[in-house]
């Protein structure tokens, strides 16, 4: 029995590194700016469908002048599209931000509303310019396929999407604790007021912040869209997730919502290995039981972004 | 745009005339309008557009449009132009209740078609049946959908999911083993297209090691993947559709199990691999149609669908938009027919319709079945094609099913109202 549960474990383990790394972006702008991003998903989505254009001339680029750069090897591509994504995401979520600013210091249904019709449009755009077809981003060969572990066969990408989700976890909390951006950006979370009355721009660390956070998002789109494929649908499959992340790990905390990412990765996976039609409820279920006995959540702290 | 008091008064007024409208509306079943007059005949096309078929919705919506199109060009149906008003039932079973009334009473629609989720399908039919208009069911595959949820005004157009199961069945168990896992999408034709592949697998001599429901929204197989290797059985039938199947067989592919275990994915629709090449057609699946069969009139319907649609990206038609177009076509010639759009005269005409092969770019002469309404047809078996002409060949074509051996038992389940039961309906 316990020889049949391991590769269900660090199954779920992979899955809650890729899960916390869904919730990165949307944890950084709820804990900065208080504003639930509904937006995260369709942020994600675009990420993946940037990347589809830098990598395939399927992606809605085939113009001749572009051909040989789609003949390079997939990886430079690859590496590209993980830089190039990010950077048009964050653009368009700083666009995001600005239409935000009118919102800002009024009821927050007001944000929340603003990011839904964000997220209308953006999966709507998105399906006028590449349709409801399904596609395929193309990732290196080192990296697809299985590895056979004693009597199972194991998806390669899996183990390396949950390494690279590892590694931006540690690349972040680098970034929010080792360097004065990151202390800035914590300190607007604990205290926007103050740190204007101390000379920096709030509006500018706003609008960086909300672009570092579509940004994570549409790094998580990229890793996640060998996954889950890519469609214009898929920005909902991972907004959904994203939110229990972070409303189970405690708005705004940092490793809250990476416990969170991890414990409800194990959770899933544990349940549909045994109970698989219970293993989208369980997520829930989860929730449920831990914001009954503690709504803040895990590691919730009135909502600023904890070390 | 600012709205005014006077535009937001009359705005109200207008909205209010209209749903007033559509209260005090014609409450009989019986809507008998002046006949012989040259309005237009108006079909209500009930196609996905968004949810987990929204892909295939639009291809079931070219096929439909395709004939209406080809109708009108020859000088319509009953010297009347054919006019369709379409609405998104977003792969949802309420909102397919809700757009089968508005179709009904306030659109006057004649005829309803489309249906891609047989929740979906249901749904419509229900309120059709209540009102007597002739719905056709185009590509929705439960076995329910022609056997215990079948209605006087349902035409069911696709092969169901039994169909599919007996054309795979016997020939898998002899080339794969009979240990057989069996993982279902959690809904009515997950659950009916599962039990109808199990009734038939162990009818065959399989024995069934497991069965997984899988709710739908799944996005993470992995934990399901690992499973299916821990019981290690020879075959995996899997009856999963739309998204959940896209997604499944993208992280089957990623996992390296597209070859082992077999799988059998009972149908395989169109819109769901095109794009994806070949690969993405893992296992043995069932099909209707295919755009590179040796029949007659296949070349001659893909540039048709190819001249009415050169900027769609799927630019060969599949199985969804073929149900799509021989339905539609059926329909408006059977009017054309009758000489009426009158509900009982049509469905007499259709029931145990027959349908020649060379017609239906077939390979058996097809009919509808007046018990079911079920269009009892051919279904090929098919595989990934490892040796593609083309970039759109993507499926190998390794058999062909002849409709009597292959006929559904869930359709002897099947108790349709009486014709004194069916409201009688026409919108003249």
């Amino acid at each position: 029995m316990l020889y049949d549960l391991i590769p269900h474990i660090i199954n779920g383990l992979a899955l809650g590194l890729l899960f916390a790394l869904l919730a990165l972006g949307f944890m950084l702008i709820i804990g900065v700016m208080e504003v639930i991003n509904l937006a995260h998903g369709s942020l994600f989505a675009l990420g993946a469908y940037i990347a589809l254009v830098v990598m395939t001339p399927d992606g809605g680029l085939p113009f001749a002048f572009m051909q040989p750069y789609y003949d390079l090897p997939v990886i430079p591509r690859y590496i590209i599209a993980l830089i190039v994504g990010p950077i048009v995401v964050g653009v368009v979520g700083m666009g995001l931000e600005i239409c935000l600013r009118r919102t800002y210091g009024k009821d927050p249904l007001y944000g929340l509303l603003l990011t839904f019709g964000a997220a209308m449009v953006l999966e709507e755009g998105i399906r006028e310019i590449w349709g409801s077809s399904e596609y395929a981003l193309p990732i290196p060969r080192g990296i697809s396929g299985g590895f056979i572990a004693g009597d199972l066969i194991y998806s390669n990408y899996r183990i390396y999407a949950a390494i690279f989700s590892a590694a931006m976890i540690g690349v972040l909390w680098v970034f929010l604790n080792k360097t004065p951006y990151g202390a800035v950006i914590k300190a607007g979370a604990h205290d926007s007021e103050m740190v204007r009355a101390l000379g920096y721009n709030l509006k500018r660390l706003r609008l960086y912040v909300f672009a570092f956070g579509a940004a994570l998002a549409a790094i998580a789109g990229i890793i996640m869209a060998p996954i889950w494929g890519i469609r214009p649908v898929v920005g909902v499959d991972a907004v959904v997730p994203a939110f229990v992340v972070i409303v189970l790990g405690g708005v705004g905390s940092f490793w809250g919502s990476v416990s969170a990412g991890i414990l409800v990765g194990l959770v899933v996976g544990l349940t549909a290995a045994f109970l698989t039609d219970w293993s989208l409820l369980s997520m829930y279920l989860l929730l449920l039981a831990v914001v009954t006995f503690r709504a803040r959540g895990l590691a919730g702290k009135a909502s600023v972004l904890e070390a | 745009m600012a709205i005014t008091r006077r535009k937001f008064l009359k705005n109200t007024a207008l909205a209010g005339a209209a749903g007033g409208a559509a209260f005090m509306g014609p409450w009989k079943h019986n809507r008998v309008h002046a006949a012989g007059s040259a309005k237009p005949i108006k079909i209500g096309l009930t196609h996905d557009a968004s949810g987990q078929f929204a892909n295939s919705g639009q291809a079931e919506k070219r096929g439909t449009i395709m004939a209406i199109q080809e109708a009108n060009e020859k000088g319509g149906v009953l010297g009347r132009q054919v006019e369709y008003v379409w609405m998104d039932t977003e792969t949802n079973p309420q909102t397919g209740t809700r757009v089968a009334e508005r179709m009904i009473t306030r659109e006057n629609v004649h005829f309803l078609a489309g249906a891609i989720q047989s929740g979906t399908a249901n749904a419509i039919s229900q309120v059709a049946q209540k009102y007597g208009c002739v719905y056709f069911n185009t590509n929705s595959s439960s076995p329910t959908e022609s056997g215990k949820n079948c209605h006087r005004v349902k035409f069911v157009w696709d092969g169901n999911g039994e169909n599919f199961a007996r054309a795979a069945a016997r020939n898998a168990i002899n080339a794969f083993g009979k240990n057989w896992m069996l993982i279902y999408n959690d809904y009515v034709w997950g659950q009916n297209t599962n039990a109808a592949t199990k009734k038939v697998a162990v009818g065959y001599g399989a024995g069934v090691v497991d069965e997984v429901a899988v709710p739908v929204g799944t996005r993470d197989w992995s934990s399901i993947l690992l499973k299916i290797q821990q019981a290690k059985p020879d075959v995996v039938a899997a009856a999963v559709g739309g998204d959940d199947f896209k997604v499944m067989r993208q992280q089957v592919k990623d996992m390296g199990l597209d070859s082992k275990p077999a799988w059998i994915n009972n149908q395989q629709d169109w819109p769901d691999v095109y794009g994806l090449g070949a690969d993405a057609a893992f296992g043995v699946f069932g099909t209707t149609w295919y755009h590179y069969l040796d029949a007659p009139g296949v070349g001659d319907f893909v540039k048709a669908y190819q001249t009415r649609y050169p900027t769609t990206r799927i630019n060969v038609p599949g199985n969804v938009t073929y149900n799509g177009y021989v339905a539609m076509r059926e329909l408006l010639r059977v009017v054309e027919e009758v000489g009426s759009t009158d509900n009982l005269k049509v469905i007499k005409a259709l029931e145990g319709r027959k349908m020649s092969a060379a017609d239906r770019m077939q390979h058996h002469d097809a009919y509808i079945d007046p018990n079911s309404h079920h269009v009892q047809q051919t279904i090929y078996l098919a595989e990934g094609n490892k040796a593609p002409r083309d970039k759109s060949d993507y499926f190998k074509i390794l058999s062909s099913s002849d409709p009597e051996s292959i006929r559904a038992s869930a359709d002897g389940v099947c108790g349709l109202e009486s014709y004194a039961d069916t409201p009688s309906y026409d919108q003249g």
